[in-house]
């Protein structure tokens, strides 16, 4: 590592229990996959150095989640301070689809529109079984101003490159010359328990 | 609606805890359930030979001369589970070297329970059903590990499955029976994680039988991995469960605690393991509401100050860096319960190596919910002891949020490589050369878990009666969102904290220990 203080930024796995989020994760991480992983409890950390083009490198904080909705109330807390929240869903089940605004909706409800926002339909190599059209994920992405929104499959590894090379890109401030990870709001000035209620 | 939802919950999580549950006031209660129309007489015969055929096969193979060189010499452990875990944090040849050694401690473990058995004129075939009476020397023997042909019959028999399971004769088979062909969220959700279970077992998924070859995943068709009589168990006992138990129906982590009881005992006594311990060990922890989660992670944060202020010292800070005053530790859990809320709700399964998750059990089983927290506090001193995360300390003090999760990943990583489980069990007990967390009582955690649970109450009534805006009462009502962790804002408005809690939580504890 050199002395230059390298850039982190904070992505967040969001979306329905089973649809990938783990697989997807494993697979930027590590180029590997497999069938199955075990469930997620709870919340894992992992994180990445990545190297881009013109010799930039950039530190990601990977946050993976659980699925099951008991879980969504941790949600608040982690979305926050976070760049990037990549909401998967998977496309042989459409009610992983339709649970897509609820997750977007939390996400803005916490971070406004301060973070961005990246919709996956993952599982793309179970074309048979699809139950979701590329289609409809255009137009749920155009309807909330997503931006960047694709279909990937961890399986074959179809995308999953391209999705974190569009990541990098969108990153805040990513063409300047930082010293100093001052973009990165981790120190806000809200304290939380002296704000007031209204 | 949203006051509804609000009700409803509250109510469920009361009416649950009964001992005496009746199935008819259950079942009349389920219409929000559809039900399959198929042939319920026929499938029960198929279902119930199915559960019978799967109680007489064991899943542990036994320690013997002949045995001993066959796991060594294969791809999987005892229980079927891969040696080599994910990313290669224990290499098949770092497992080798481990079980060598272990395989003859556990030769000789089952040597001294054979004694004891013996000596307490305990008859038995192949393998005991009823075990010692509790004593010193029991409690000794448990602590230095039950062998694992014994296993499921011991910890069967010290959690009390014999007096629940004689309270309710026959009630699981009905449960299964009514639950055939349902369908709702709870048997949704199961059903994606039946395969998610333990993925790495070959009882639980196919994989490839000891070749050094890589699985065709083409060669698999999905189907077959659901007609494992072990898939067909486990999901068996959740549903069952999550109609027995409304008040949780089926949260994720317990398709972990379901699998590994599956591996040591039949479905039956599965199930009433599941709800002894979601009962009595771990209460409201898997509820819809993680009510448990909350609270217990309270005393485990009570417990860091107390027992490891060095530890606190680093970890009970918010991500701004600021230490967690006194008055605000349960209001605001520092954000290390993000790591460690997860170690109660799979009780270290997937955590930490199987082995150890074994021997944590056996003294889970006889000894109480204690030894959670006894553990949960081993393993982060092991992780504050290594020189890795004192590095990592010195340098950055973890005062920045992603200073913090660089030190939670260190704690998510390095219990994975806790291959020798003797090492974290002396380290928990020994007081010299160990930690000595044997001294943390039962009672004590049973007061600061009630303790911490009025102080929920109060939070929560002060919270909804003094001004919240309508927009907050409907976030807050909408599942809950801001209660847990307590890092967020609206709930947490207005609640003027009990400045005493480490004060009493002090007087508590020096009453304990200078009796």
């Amino acid at each position: 590592m050199s002395d230059k203080v390298l850039k982190k930024y904070k992505i967040v796995f969001l979306g329905d229990q089973g649809v990938g989020k783990t697989s997807l994760i494993t697979r930027f991480m590590y180029d590997t996959f497999d069938d199955q992983y075990q469930a997620t409890i709870g919340i894992d950390f992992l994180s990445k150095t990545m190297y881009l083009e013109d010799n930039k490198t950039i530190r990601l904080q990977l946050w993976d989640t659980a699925g099951q909705e008991r879980f969504r109330s941790l949600i608040p807390s982690y979305i926050r301070d976070s760049n990037v929240a990549i909401i998967c869903y998977d496309i042989t089940s459409k009610k992983s689809f339709e649970n897509l605004e609820k997750w977007i909706n939390e996400v803005k409800l916490e971070r406004g529109e301060d973070v961005i926002i990246v919709i996956v339909g993952n599982k793309s190599d179970l074309n048979n079984k699809r139950q979701v059209k590329f289609e409809e994920l255009q137009e749920l992405s155009n309807k909330n101003k997503v931006e960047i929104y694709l279909e990937t499959s961890t399986k074959i590894n179809h995308n999953v490159k391209l999705l974190f090379k569009k990541i990098a890109k969108s990153l805040p401030d990513f063409k300047q010359d930082e010293v100093q990870p001052e973009t990165i709001d981790i120190n806000i000035d809200n304290k939380p328990q002296e704000s007031s209620c209204c | 609606m949203s006051n509804m939802n609000l009700t409803v919950n509250h109510n469920r999580s009361e009416s649950g805890y009964s001992n005496n549950y009746s199935l008819l006031e259950m079942y009349g209660a389920s219409d929000e359930e559809d039900k399959e129309e198929i042939d319920d007489h026929h499938q029960f015969d198929n279902v119930m030979e199915e559960i019978r055929a799967n109680s007489l096969s064991s899943f542990v193979t036994p320690l013997n001369s002949q045995t001993i060189p066959k796991i060594l010499s294969s791809d999987y452990d005892r229980y079927g589970f891969k040696k080599a875990s994910l990313h290669q944090t224990i290499t098949r040849k770092e497992y080798n070297e481990w079980f060598t050694d272990y395989s003859e401690y556990s030769l000789e473990r089952m040597k001294k329970w054979k004694d004891l058995v013996n000596s307490s004129g305990i008859k038995y075939d192949d393998i005991p059903t009823r075990f010692p009476p509790k004593s010193d020397k029991t409690k000794k023997l448990i602590r230095r590990g039950i062998p694992s042909e014994w296993r499921g019959n011991a910890w069967f028999f010290y959690a009390g499955g014999y007096e629940r399971l004689n309270k309710h004769v026959g009630v699981y088979d009905k449960i299964v029976k009514d639950t055939i062909g349902v369908k709702n969220k709870d048997t949704e959700a199961i059903e994606r994680d039946l395969n998610r279970t333990f993925p790495d077992n070959i009882h639980f998924n196919n994989l490839p039988k000891d070749s050094k070859s890589v699985k065709d995943p083409k060669d698999i068709q999905d189907n077959d991995i659901n007609n494992k009589p072990m898939i067909k168990s486990l999901r068996r006992v959740l549903v069952a469960f999550s109609h027995y138990q409304p008040q949780i129906g089926y949260c994720q982590s317990l398709n972990f605690l379901a699998g590994l009881l599956l591996l040591f005992m039949n479905e039956e006594r599965a199930f009433w393991m599941l709800v002894i311990l979601t009962e009595r060990i771990l209460p409201k922890v898997h509820s819809r509401d993680l009510d448990g989660v909350h609270i217990d992670q309270g005393v485990l944060m009570l417990c860091f100050k107390e027992y490891i202020p060095q530890l606190w010292n680093i970890l009970g800070k918010n991500f701004e860096g600021e230490v967690i005053s006194e008055d605000k530790i349960l209001t605001k859990l520092p954000p290390v319960t993000l790591v460690t809320s997860s170690w109660f709700m799979s009780v270290f399964v997937g955590i930490i190596p199987i082995e150890a998750v074994l021997r944590i059990w056996d003294i889970l089983w006889y000894e109480g919910s204690k030894t959670l927290f006894r553990f949960s506090l081993t393993i982060c001193k092991y992780c504050l002891d290594n020189k890795t995360f004192k590095a990592k300390n010195d340098n950055d003090s973890g005062n920045t949020e992603f200073e913090q999760i660089e030190i939670f990943q260190f704690m998510q990583s390095y219990p994975k490589s806790l291959i020798d489980p003797n090492k974290i069990v002396d380290l928990c007990f020994k007081k010299i050369g160990g930690y000595g967390f044997g001294s943390i009582s039962q009672d004590e955690i049973n007061k600061c878990r009630i303790f911490v649970s009025k102080q929920r109450d109060k939070m929560k009534k002060k919270s909804l009666i003094t001004n919240i805006s309508e927009d907050e009462r409907k976030m807050l009502n909408n599942d809950e969102i801001h209660d847990i962790y307590g890092f967020n804002r609206s709930i947490m408005n207005g609640v003027k904290w009990n400045n005493n809690i480490s004060n009493k939580m002090k007087k508590r504890f020096s009453r304990k220990t200078s009796k």
